[in-house]
């Protein structure tokens, strides 16, 4: 039988901040359809044959690994890969796991699909969802923003837990004007009622400078704590949070 | 006249004593001083002291010596060097033991009082202080005169590195640990100097606000009469009766006092805090339920300790709010080491849920909790008293054992009195090395190498208890109304302790312990093994002897320094670390970067996931009775409290893991004064770049910075694997 391969870069076989209130084993597919300046596992954004792996590998970790409840799976992009997403998913869930995914929201479609697997969803919103705003965070000419607009409808709709995750760049995203955009439109799309069901959440995270991608954008300072903590209580959000090296752990904000 | 005499040899010069005397040269001095004082060599080492003939040889030809020199001036400790030499010569090595002067080149004490050289860096725990100085320069004195004391056989076997004797600054006058009973005190008051002539004395507490003073104040006065740790077993169960009828803002004002108490009572050896534990118990442990309330100095005949649960509960969740919330500056409250009991019953009732998460959320905030973990059947359970003390060595007392129950009900004073009288670990690396690989001469080797530690253990307690018998460990043996001794010298734990099982069966099998089954069958073996000679040795002399991984910050570089020497053959395969920059300092310094593996843990650097490491690991505790310790690095800056929960929950009740805990990467900016998760390069809060990182990489933190390019790479690698295609 030809074995099943992924492009997965990396496995954390317990992380305790990656899946909220479970410790989880964390999978890294390889591969990207951004370019973001910022991002922090550039090294995983090409899918290269270093990094294939057999999905029968993946699963044996998976199965061993006694002292997690959860299996989340990030990148890279990893709807870019549909159907090792899914044989995962599907093995997680077997085996009693929860199972979640990051996403850039770019792949609609592929998240419809796996959709009924998963508890958790995180989409990334990189700046107001215009375009403008995106092209200058994730370096593409024409961002594909009503692609995000869509995947979070579909999130929206579904029972999983959704996490808005914003990672804060001063000088990108940073400005009440940018809160009260993005939590408008995720309020026109049934943020508030899925939030009152503690079914989402909205996480602004400190962007680390050091491991970024881009040289331009390590030079950038990071946010300061209490710059998240304003944004948070400006976007007049439910259930927002903030994730900061400074705070020690995860805090939700009141 | 008299000068010229000198000069030409015909008399000795005057002699500088050195109580500050100066006076002519007498021989028959020389006689007198050797006669009387290799009386020793019979009280160490059970050998005839010097006879009068042989003295008087001596001093002759010493005298004659002193003649040809033509010296001008003369001091005592110099005639006791030139006595000492012609000793020597004449073969008389024991007497030459006991007859030297000890002590330190004048170089060096000045180093000391100015804080450089080597003598500053050695132990990184000691801030520079005048009492700081001074411990050093009598821990100094101390180690050379005990070296000389012990039998030779015994001083060889460490000096050599075929064991390790802990404290060996303390050899002759503490015994090592002590899990305080704090019953004994709420009962008789505090005595701190033990008699009563040099403190006052106070009766027992009354108020809640004493009593935490009171507390306090045993441990400080403890420390004195200890080489380690002091700690306080179920603390939070016997404050319990000082708490009733007080609200919560005023428990937990009670719990922030002690723990301020705890690290500014700044005068422990050489200007340290108290190295202290307690024990929290979130809910009252089965075998107190019952048991009789002692405190305010009477044995309450209406009250027991199972009606005061809601004050431990509350004094719990009072002291891990303090702990989370940390001092003025926001840093964490490094000791009392916070040790929080694990029972099946505070994870499924919901009650005690609270406790249980702000245990984690200390751990992800700080790493500071410690989890004591009575679940697995091993540990004796809910029938037993037990506890595990700072440098993560256990005690016990099963409930079978002889006065169980009066201890319980405190009947006359009877109490427990659990810890340790000395540690002395086993270079296990070595016996590999020395049985050629072959599996039975090993365990030759191995009881050879044990009863040497035995035999330095039993000498110690023999030494002990003398010491205790006529007072001179005072707070330990005191007796206050008549009541038993504090401490039950003689029922205190012999450790046996160990370091590099991974190398040792790395050796043998060629495996190190994570990459085959056959090295950890080995292991398994050869703990089996060694557990059965600590039975015997336990039979033999009806005292406690136990097995345990030590925590061996120096000795596991000790050992891999020493093998380098004896046996660098083999050594140089085997130690961990940088081997090649170790090569290049040595010489110039003996802190260089290569260590065996602790106990009988999995290598720091092996690639392997926090699974298989338990699945390993989790082995060995059924056996390391005298104290093992499993560590969870935590790779993130921002733990979920939550999350760290149910990873907790499933080490209680799923793993047979005694203790963990869990260590977070710390960044500590100097500029600012931040102190928060993660591996920085400059800090969070003020972008400051002078800024220390400190991670826990063999059981305790360190500063990254003194790390080598290969290990700070390792500690970012932990974290992550790759999977084979």
């Amino acid at each position: 039988m030809k074995k099943k391969m992924a492009y997965i870069g990396e496995i954390a076989p317990l992380s305790l901040s990656d899946y909220f209130g479970e410790p989880a084993c964390v999978i890294f597919f390889s591969g990207c359809n951004f370019n973001c300046g910022y991002c922090q596992n550039w090294k995983l954004k090409k899918s290269s044959n270093e990094h294939l792996t057999d999905i029968e590998s993946i699963k044996k970790v998976i199965s061993e690994n006694k002292l997690v409840t959860a299996c989340k799976v990030t990148g890279g992009e990893p709807l870019l890969q549909l159907d090792a997403l899914l044989e995962i998913g599907r093995f997680a869930k077997s085996i009693g796991l929860k199972f979640g995914i990051d996403t850039n929201g770019s792949l609609p479609e592929a998240l419809a699909k796996i959709l009924h697997l998963l508890d958790l969803v995180s989409i990334d919103i990189k700046a107001d969802l215009d375009e403008e705003s995106y092209r200058r965070v994730i370096g593409l000419q024409s961002p594909p923003v009503s692609e995000v607009i869509k995947s979070i409808e579909i999130a929206m709709r579904s029972d999983a837990y959704v996490e808005f995750r914003m990672v804060v760049i001063p000088g990108y995203n940073d400005s009440t004007k940018t809160m009260k955009s993005v939590s408008e439109t995720l309020r026109a799309l049934g943020y508030e009622e899925k939030a009152s069901k503690g079914k989402a959440c909205f996480n602004l995270i400190e962007f680390v400078p050091e491991n970024a991608f881009d040289e331009d954008f390590r030079g950038i300072k990071n946010p300061s704590v209490s710059l998240l903590h304003d944004l948070a209580v400006s976007s007049g959000l439910k259930n927002a949070r903030i994730t900061h090296r400074g705070l020690g752990i995860l805090k939700p904000v009141y | 006249m008299m000068t010229e005499a000198i000069l030409n040899g015909r008399l000795p010069p005057p002699v500088r004593r050195s109580d500050g005397v100066i006076e002519p040269f007498d021989k028959e001095r020389i006689v007198k001083s050797l006669v009387k004082e290799t009386q020793l060599v019979k009280v160490l080492y059970n050998l005839p002291p010097m006879s009068e003939e042989d003295a008087r040889m001596i001093a002759e030809e010493v005298e004659e010596d002193i003649k040809n020199m033509k010296l001008r001036f003369l001091s005592g400790p110099l005639i006791r060097e030139l006595v000492s030499v012609k000793l020597l010569e004449h073969g008389f090595d024991k007497y030459r033991n006991v007859y030297t002067r000890v002590g330190m080149p004048l170089y060096d004490v000045y180093s000391i009082d100015h804080s450089e050289g080597y003598e500053a860096k050695e132990n990184a725990n000691l801030q520079p202080n005048p009492e700081t100085f001074h411990k050093k320069k009598a821990d100094f004195l101390s180690k050379e005169s005990y070296l000389l004391m012990m039998p030779p056989r015994i001083a060889d076997a460490h000096l050599r590195g075929d064991i390790h004797i802990h404290d060996l600054e303390y050899w002759g006058t503490r015994p090592f640990c002590q899990d305080h009973d704090l019953r004994y005190f709420f009962y008789y008051g505090l005595m701190p100097d033990g008699t009563g002539t040099h403190t006052s004395v106070a009766g027992p507490a009354k108020h809640a606000e004493v009593a935490i003073l009171h507390a306090a104040k045993v441990l400080g006065a403890a420390q004195t009469n200890f080489a380690g740790g002091q700690g306080f077993f179920n603390f939070t169960v016997f404050m319990a009766p000082y708490l009733m009828g007080l609200d919560d803002k005023k428990i937990h004002q009670l719990a922030q006092m002690f723990l301020y108490e705890m690290t500014q009572l700044y005068v422990a050896r050489g200007g340290q805090p108290v190295f202290s534990s307690i024990q929290i118990e979130a809910g009252v442990p089965k075998v107190w339920q019952d048991a009789p309330v002692v405190s305010h100095g009477k044995i309450w005949k209406d009250l027991t300790y199972g009606s005061l649960e809601d004050q431990v509960h509350a004094f719990a969740n009072a002291l891990l709010d303090e702990y989370l919330k940390g001092d003025a500056m926001g840093k964490m409250f490094n000791f009392p080491k916070p040790e929080v009991v694990q029972r099946r019953r505070y994870w499924t009732e919901s009650e005690f849920e609270d406790v249980m998460l702000k245990a984690a959320q200390l751990s992800a905030k700080y790493g500071s909790t410690y989890y004591d973990n009575v679940v697995p059947k091993y540990r004796g359970g809910e029938e037993g008293v037990s506890c595990f003390q700072c440098c993560a060595y256990a005690f016990a007392e099963d409930g079978a054992s002889e006065d169980f129950k009066r201890k319980i009900n405190f009947e006359d004073g009877a109490h427990f009195s659990m810890g340790g009288m000395q540690v002395t670990t086993l270079n296990l690396p070595r016996i590999a090395y020395r049985s050629g690989g072959d599996e039975n001469r090993l365990y030759e080797i191995l009881k050879e190498t044990m009863d040497i530690a035995r035999d330095a253990l039993l000498l110690k307690h023999r030494i002990m208890v003398q010491q205790f018998e006529k007072g001179l460990i005072p707070f330990a043996s005191q007796r206050p109304k008549g009541a038993p001794p504090a401490v039950d010298i003689k029922n205190l734990t012999h450790t046996i302790g160990f370091v590099g099982m991974n190398e040792l069966v790395e050796h043998v099998t060629g495996y190190e312990l994570h990459e085959d089954p056959s090295a950890q069958k080995l292991a398994l073996k050869v703990l089996i093994e060694m557990d059965m000679i600590r039975k015997e040795y336990s039979e033999e002399t009806g005292l406690k002897f136990s097995i345990a991984r030590t925590p061996a910050e120096s000795c596991a570089q000790r050992f891999a320094v020493a093998d380098m020497i004896h046996y660098p053959k083999y050594a140089k395969e085997y130690v961990k670390g940088d081997l090649e920059r170790a090569l290049s300092l040595y010489g110039d310094t003996k802190d260089v970067p290569i260590y065996y593996t602790n106990g009988a843990h999995v290598n720091v650097s092996a690639k392997v996931p926090l699974y298989e490491r338990l699945a390993i690991e989790q082995r060995f505790f059924p056996i390391l009775k005298g104290g093992d310790i499993f560590h969870v690095w935590l790779g993130e800056a921002n733990p979920d409290p939550e999350a760290l929960l149910k990873l907790n929950k499933k080490l209680a009740l799923e793993s047979w893991i005694g203790y963990w805990s869990h260590t977070k990467d710390i960044t500590v900016c100097r500029a600012c004064g931040f102190v928060g998760g993660g591996l920085n390069e400059s800090c969070p809060m003020c972008r400051s770049q002078d800024i220390r990182v400190y991670s826990r990489i063999t059981g305790y933190y360190q500063d990254v910075a003194s790390w080598n390019a290969a290990k700070k790479q390792e500690l970012k690698d932990r974290y992550r694997i790759r999977l084979p295609a």
